[in-house]
């Protein structure tokens, strides 16, 4: 079969009713994540988990993870959209990936072109969506394959490539976030080791036997973490949100948003599929990009739609992209698409070469199913954009508690234990405190989901090589995997020692 | 940057590790067919990570003194909603689902904003009824019911 017909068969899977109420939710619960400023995609991501994993309850595997994805995904890439929401109107952007957003997007709406600027950024961010997804689709198949060439000890380099991508670029000390790559790779060995069947690190408590549930400490981390951060500092904005006179742009800011938009798709879509990079990180370069070509460059920072165009492409681009080496090797790149392969593994659907093969439904579904949330994203956050904005005056009083119970709820929904609940308490604490003073929870994160198969495959390749440990640099793929990882790893250190600015993906 | 901070966290990772090379040194023998034992990776990274920590102690030393930003921090408040999480989930299974996460979700309500306590009333009942009757009864999941010494 070839790539048309099985995207047709995806098309088939995101058209069931089921389907395309998961994506629509999806998306809807996305663009309010985006909106909201204590909340981001990843904790997002991560607390609709368990809900999402109780409504798939009574279905077929395959179908759950289906359902489930293109849910997970459509929070996702739906933040990305919602974000620019209030960078624009406010001045206060709901991710980090928008923060660029808010040095033109502000000064847009204080001229009163609030509207012309949403639009913009809704365009720009559909165009990117779609771009990135006929990437993803003539990407796949070549890079599914390439990898399946993959021996163990090549996938072991790369998987140490990943974490060391990752950690490079992640937080503004290497050091630190080294520490919590390993960290996470530390606490996933804890339980019964599937190849020898002893206990490792149980200390005699049986429920660690299984291991630490990704679940519970992504959601503590990331959901709980993020809760404590909003009550300890106070975070609750008030504002004024700039009005919306005219939503539609005119012919000539449209025409002035069509390179920018183009290039900002492109470029955020590579930096999407590199990993460590992310949406964060691709909105920053992309503006700067528009600047350097920009004819008049003053414009910039007082209210140029190049400005607002470009980086609002390039993080939706990125988000997309980002699946890539998710989809097609099993390499999450971010912590976001971290929690996604958490989820995916959760349903027994391993993320990598093998998925087009095992479960072309799954893939493709999602695939298709991105199609369809994108053409639903353009819908809501054109005509709908100033119902989302009133999102934001939601009173925290209310939503603090709500997303506290809806954790405790979703992680003992799933897991059924108390022994949960308290190390989810412990995780949101140690959440807070790591990402207060600069230590990464990303990087944790994609160690403790990588674990087993970087262990898996370092025995392999030991086993093949009859314990010769000189594989790993006798592979040609192998040794060039390590050498990039080690470089990832000492440029950026190397260039701070000189006293150079790096710039770092914040991303969370 | 918090100095006090990075010097416990560094020493505190030190310890865990040498507990986790301790527990490994146990297990470095493979089985039959295997190579390596269990043990061996997680003691090279428990190693390294030990290592590392090591790194961020000594570089405390080495980073002046940011100005840290006084911020009024809310602790106070943080620690009746952490307190009150923790006794959620511990009272969860003797209370059952509905009747912890209305007290929960009153004594949350009240410490984020006092006053209003008829909304809060409201609110936390209709969560927590319609929580449990939309999990339970329509999704067919499980949930602590209500305590059996209710007489229910």
């Amino acid at each position: 079969m070839d790539v048309y017909q099985f995207l047709m068969d995806g098309f088939a899977v995101a058209f069931t009713w089921r389907n395309l109420i998961f994506a629509f939710f999806g998306v809807l619960i996305g663009t309010a994540v985006g909106v909201l400023p204590g909340i981001g995609p990843i904790s997002g991501v991560a607390l609709l988990i368990p809900v999402t994993s109780t409504l798939t309850g009574g279905l077929s595997p395959t179908d759950a993870a289906t359902s489930s994805i293109i849910l997970l995904a459509g929070v996702y890439y739906g933040a990305m959209y919602g974000g620019s929401t209030t960078s624009i109107l406010l001045n206060t952007p709901g991710e980090s990936s928008s923060v660029t957003t808010t040095i033109d997007g502000y000064q847009m709406a204080k001229q009163g072109r609030a509207g012309a600027a949403l639009s913009i950024s809704a365009i720009g961010s559909f165009v990117a969506g779609i771009v990135s997804l006929i990437g993803l689709i003539f990407l796949a198949k070549p890079l599914s394959s390439l990898a399946l060439d993959f021996g163990p000890a090549d996938y072991f380099s790369l998987m140490i490539l990943g974490l060391c991508a990752v950690s490079g670029l992640s937080g503004k000390s290497v050091t630190k976030a080294l520490m919590m790559t390993i960290l996470g790779l530390l606490l996933a060995s804890i339980g019964i080791d599937v190849v020898s069947g002893t206990a490792r690190f149980t200390f005699g408590f049986t429920q660690l036997y299984s291991g630490l549930e990704f679940l519970t400490v992504a959601v503590g981390l990331f959901a709980l973490g993020e809760v404590f951060k909003t009550i300890i500092h106070n975070d609750i904005h008030s504002g004024k949100l700039a009005r919306i006179e005219k939503l539609l742009p005119t012919k000539q800011e449209l025409k002035d948003s069509a390179a920018p938009i183009a290039r900002g798709s492109i470029l955020g879509f590579f930096m999407g599929i590199l990993p460590g990079s992310g949406a964060t990180l691709a909105s920053f370069m992309a503006y700067l990009l528009e600047k350097k070509v920009s004819k008049n460059k003053a414009n910039f920072g007082k209210g140029a739609i190049q400005g607002v165009a470009a980086p609002e492409s390039a993080n939706n681009a990125a988000a997309g992209g980002a699946l890539i080496p998710l989809l097609t090797m099993g390499i999450p790149g971010s912590g976001t698409t971290a929690v996604l392969m958490g989820a995916l593994i959760m349903y027994n659907v391993n993320p990598g070469p093998m998925l087009f093969k095992e479960h072309p439904n799954v893939a493709w579904g999602l695939i298709a199913s991105m199609f369809v949330g994108n053409l639903m994203l353009l819908i809501l956050n054109l005509p709908l954009v100033k119902v989302f904005a009133k999102i934001i005056s939601t009173p925290p009083k209310y939503l603090i508690p709500m997303i506290i119970a809806i954790s405790i709820f979703g992680v003992y929904a799933v897991q059924v234990t108390t022994f949960d609940l308290m190390l989810l308490m412990i995780c949101g604490v140690a959440g807070y405190y790591l990402t207060k003073n600069d230590y990464p929870i990303a990087p944790l994160v994609l160690g403790l989901v990588l674990w087993p198969m970087i262990e898996n495959n370092f025995r392999r390749a030991l086993t093949i090589s009859n314990s010769d440990y000189t594989i790993f640099i006798k592979e040609p793929l192998s040794i060039i995997f390590l050498i990039i990882a080690f470089l990832w790893v000492t440029i950026p250190f190397l260039m701070k020692l000189k006293g150079k600015n790096v710039v770092i993906n914040d991303e969370g | 940057m918090n100095k006090t901070f990075d010097r416990s966290l560094s020493l505190v990772l030190v310890a865990v590790c040498s507990v986790f090379i301790f527990e490994s040194t146990k297990m470095l023998k493979g089985s039959f067919g295997s190579t390596i034992g269990p043990g061996m990776l997680p003691m090279v990274l428990a190693v390294v990570l030990a290592i590392l920590s090591l790194i961020n102690f000594y570089q405390t030393f080495r980073v002046k003194n940011s100005g840290e930003k006084s911020e009024k921090l809310q602790y106070k408040r943080f620690l009746i909603l952490l307190g009150t999480s923790i006794l959620y989930c511990l009272l969860l299974e003797p209370l059952g689902y509905v009747i912890s996460t209305f007290l929960f979700l009153i004594i949350a309500f009240q410490v984020m904003e006092k006053g209003k306590i008829i909304y809060s009333l409201i609110f936390s009942a209709v969560i927590s009824i319609g929580v449990y009757f939309v999990y339970v009864d329509v999704m067919k999941g499980t949930l602590p019911g209500l305590p059996v010494w209710l007489g229910f």
